[in-house]
């Protein structure tokens, strides 16, 4: 019976129906589906099929990102349900990504976002123009694996310096992987400035972040 | 100009200009012209458009910087980050639903609204200045772009685009109008030819059969109340081995198109060869990894490769990048000059 409930929330994502997601995360738990399941074989199975179609071109970032926000609101529904002694198989790690300014055109910037919810992580997105201290502050609240930074100018590129410094000055450092992106970075940049790891685009800052949280590697 | 009429068969050689961003850091320094000032102030906005054809001999002029002009028009509070050179943004995203766009009750109102009547006294000073000597460009900043970046909050905008597509056609059929009379604004201040501006409807933002449903439709229009020449730019990968939207684009009816590096020339080419509306084709250099960081030769060999694969204007891929140093877009120019001397 729990099938069921499990194959219409995976529905729900496939179908990029987002109130259907939340109604069926609600049936689930009223007829006693756990949680757990629900989550694991009903809505990341889901994620995986949009995300393979995603890859094959068949579907764009539009409905990827409408995939993951249903995922992310039946699972607003799921996870306080969740029983303290089962066992929730662990996301990726947290991701908390943020632009250090804007790009002339804006509209595409969720990608890296979406891309990695996609991939299993958890995103935590500060959104466009996040000033240094912004970002510190939000390193402390939010307590990331990753921070992720782009920019798109020499000029503010030095500022993910400043971000780097900052965090080292707030003994946050060591506890954090940063990796950077945006396209006048480059892996040299990111050596230079301490950085973990460097992503030219969303698909490789899915990469680093993997290689990064799951294959340790020494720190450059 | 008579590449856009489709006679590129009469011409000595081709353009070395930029239909879109011709700003510059450099050029701000050298001219006094600064962001955000430039922004805003007619005179300064028209020295920084020129800078680039006073220092680097470029074959164009070109206003505003950013595209936030338009947006602004609608109620957008822009940011212009005052005291930095940042391009500017919006400081929130004023819109959920069409009606909460500030849309002015007649059309032309949208004259007198925001810096549009900056940017078109910017045109009249390049205009009186450059006339006989090269084209006035003005470009605008199209609705899927202005509205999806600027007004509404950009990913829920995306994702509207699956879940409610009504409300996405709602915003772009109340504005098309205005969008369309800004740009006939900047022609009418003295603009030679207008670019028009769709950024995002590559294959990294959207499905082609959504261009066609919740672009095209309105794109077609505002191409045609715009009055000629027009050129129509995207961003992004707009061709790949299973799908494209050059075709479509080609379908709104500019004369010309204008694409970047991550769409190939030969496959662009070829498609545009066969489109019945637009018959010029113009782009691919790499703003940033060629013009931006060089050096010579890679910029003169870009040139080259552009112009084999079938670029009737040999240009950058979108806005010369902002740290872009002023010998590069000489070179550029001398490259574009040299190369496509003996075509005619
Ligand atoms: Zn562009």
């Amino acid at each position: 019976m729990g099938n069921d409930f499990i194959q219409s929330l995976t529905e729900a994502v496939v179908n990029y129906e987002v109130e259907d997601a939340v109604s069926a995360a609600k049936r689930a738990l009223e007829a006693g589906v756990d949680p757990v399941a629900a989550i694991e074989e009903g809505l990341a199975k889901g994620v995986r099929i949009v995300g393979d179609k995603f890859g094959a071109e068949e579907i764009f970032l539009p409905e990827l990102m409408v995939a993951v926000e249903a995922m992310k609101q039946a699972m607003t529904i799921l996870k306080p349900a969740i029983n303290k002694s089962s066992r929730v198989e662990k996301s990726l790690g947290r991701v908390m990504i943020g632009t250090i300014e804007g790009d002339i055109h804006d509209i595409g910037k969720s990608m890296v976002g979406a891309m990695l919810t996609v991939a299993g992580f958890e995103v935590v997105d500060l959104g466009t123009d996040v000033s240094v201290e912004r970002f510190i502050a939000k390193v402390k609240e939010v307590e990331p694996d990753i921070v992720g930074m782009s920019a798109l100018m020499t000029t503010t590129m030095l500022r993910m310096k400043d971000v780097i410094e900052g965090l080292r000055k707030e003994g946050l450092r060591e506890k954090v992987k940063v990796v950077i992106g945006g396209v006048p970075t480059s892996s040299e940049w990111a050596k230079e400035i301490g950085a973990d790891g460097h992503g030219w685009n969303a698909m490789e800052a899915v990469k680093v972040a993997k290689r990064l949280l799951h294959q340790p590697e020494e720190r450059s | 100009m008579d590449i856009l009429r489709g006679k590129k068969k009469q011409i000595d050689r081709l353009p070395a200009f930029n239909s879109v961003g011709t700003y510059t850091a450099d050029c701000m320094k050298a001219f006094d012209a600064y962001w955000p000032e430039a922004h805003r102030n007619p005179v300064k906005m028209a020295k920084l458009g020129a800078a680039l054809h006073r220092l680097a001999g470029l074959e164009s002029v070109v206003v505003p910087f950013g595209l936030t002009v338009e947006a602004e028009v609608f109620g957008a509070p822009v940011n212009f980050f005052e005291d930095s050179v940042k391009w500017p943004s919006v400081k929130k995203f004023i819109a959920k639903e069409a009606s909460d766009l500030k849309v002015p009750s007649r059309v032309d109102d949208v004259r007198q609204l925001g810096r549009v009547p900056v940017v078109c006294e910017a045109i009249r000073i390049l205009k009186r200045e450059f006339e006989a000597e090269v084209p006035v460009i003005a470009y605008l900043c199209c609705p899927f772009e202005s509205i999806g970046s600027f007004l509404v909050d950009s990913a829920d905008f995306l994702k509207r685009c699956i879940s409610e597509p009504e409300a996405i056609h709602e915003f772009m059929r109340v504005t098309t109008p205005y969008y369309a009379e800004i740009a006939n604004s900047f022609k009418e201040a003295g603009a030679d030819i207008i670019t028009l501006r769709e950024e995002a409807v590559s294959l990294n933002n959207i499905h082609p059969k959504h261009f066609d449903s919740l672009v095209k439709p309105y794109l077609k229009k505002l191409v045609k109340e715009v009055k000629p020449p027009r050129i129509l730019h995207s961003c992004g990968q707009l061709w790949s081995p299973n799908l494209e939207v050059i075709s479509k684009l080609t379908e709104c009816g500019a004369e010309a198109l204008t694409i970047e590096e991550s769409t190939p020339m030969e496959k662009a080419a070829e498609i545009v060869s066969k489109a019945e509306l637009t018959h010029a084709l113009g782009g691919n250099i790499s703003a940033y990894s060629v013009i931006h960081q060089g050096p010579k030769e890679k910029i003169q060999k870009s040139v080259e490769l552009a112009i084999a694969k079938g670029s009737d204007m040999p240009m950058p891929g979108c806005d010369f990048w902002l740290e872009t140093p002023t010998e590069h877009v000489r070179t550029f120019v001398e490259a574009v000059k040299d190369l496509s001397a003996d075509l005619g």
